[in-house]
């Protein structure tokens, strides 16, 4: 069959439509292939993920608003890609997280971990002493709805509103969350600290012990 | 409100004035020390970390067949 000029111009538009993603999304290649590392844990799952997130979002290139910011809206494919290939295994796992979502609840204001180092090291230089693996870790090992906020907020950048949009929950679950897996953070990261030496035994444990 | 302060969550004036306050209280001010160097130690972190080449080699090659597939309906090879 002969190609038509009708048939041409719908091909070539076509793939005018798609050249906007290599300008607008293929550059969070990086992006969406660290969140989905700390998500998956594995190599070889996040690079999965970032290849069938790339082409859903591709697929649905057309109908993306661009008024959206293509970073989240991929992100939001990949979490959601994630999600349901979990979900077939780990179903429990989402009760625990729906129970998580009433908490709406912000921490106390004056930060447990920040008392602990007081006069030790109040600026937190323990923070400078950690090297990335350890970081990641300390991230890796926190509970899931914990590490999805502090990841997209503190390691890739989004607002709270964007945030929201891509987990699918109100913004004052994305801050409660956020600001007590800071804390969690601040806690794991403070302990390592201290069994690596950044901060005198003596001195970390105010509490007595 | 530090947390939001430093999410850029304020509005500016009274991001302003929070900022004003954290920097001249001699108590606020440790706990405002101790959230940047939380901060600057996560930034940190994904500075450098990418995807391996090959994993963009091959998303660029599931896109360009995706696009060719998707375009014609015919298998490529057309142009």
């Amino acid at each position: 069959m002969t190609e038509a000029p009708s048939a041409r111009a719908a091909q070539e538009g076509f793939q005018a439509a798609k050249e906007g993603f290599q300008e607008e999304a293929l550059p969070y290649l990086d992006a969406v292939y660290r969140f989905a590392l700390r998500l998956s844990g594995s190599p070889d799952q996040a690079a999965d993920l970032v290849q069938e997130t790339f082409l859903r979002a591709f697929r649905s290139w057309d109908q993306y608003t661009r008024g959206t910011k293509a970073k989240s809206w991929l992100f939001t494919i990949c979490r959601n890609l994630f999600l349901r290939g979990r979900e077939r295994m780990l179903r429990h796992d989402q009760l625990i997280e729906r129970n998580m979502e009433r908490d709406d609840t912000l921490p106390d204001p004056v930060n447990p971990v920040w008392a602990s180092v007081d006069s030790a090291d109040p600026e937190g230089a323990f923070f400078d002493a950690l090297v990335d693996a350890e970081i990641l870790d300390a991230i890796d090992a926190l509970p899931e709805e914990y590490r999805a906020v502090i990841l997209l907020s503190d390691l890739e950048g989004l607002a709270y509103q964007e945030i929201a949009d891509v987990l699918g929950i109100p913004v004052g679950t994305v801050k409660s969350r956020l600001f007590r897996g800071r804390r969690r953070l601040q806690e794991a990261l403070y302990a390592y600290a201290v069994e690596m030496g950044h901060i005198p035994a003596g001195v970390a444990s105010r509490d007595g012990g | 409100m530090v947390q939001e302060f430093l999410d850029g969550a304020l509005e500016d004036v009274s991001a302003e004035q929070v900022r004003a306050h954290f920097e001249a209280c001699s108590r606020c001010y440790p706990h405002l020390r101790f959230e940047r160097s939380f901060r600057e130690a996560l930034a940190r972190v994904t500075r450098g970390e990418g995807a391996p080449t090959d994993l963009k080699r091959r998303v660029v090659d599931l896109l360009a067949s995706a696009a060719g597939h998707d375009a014609s309906g015919t298998p490529e090879g057309d142009g």
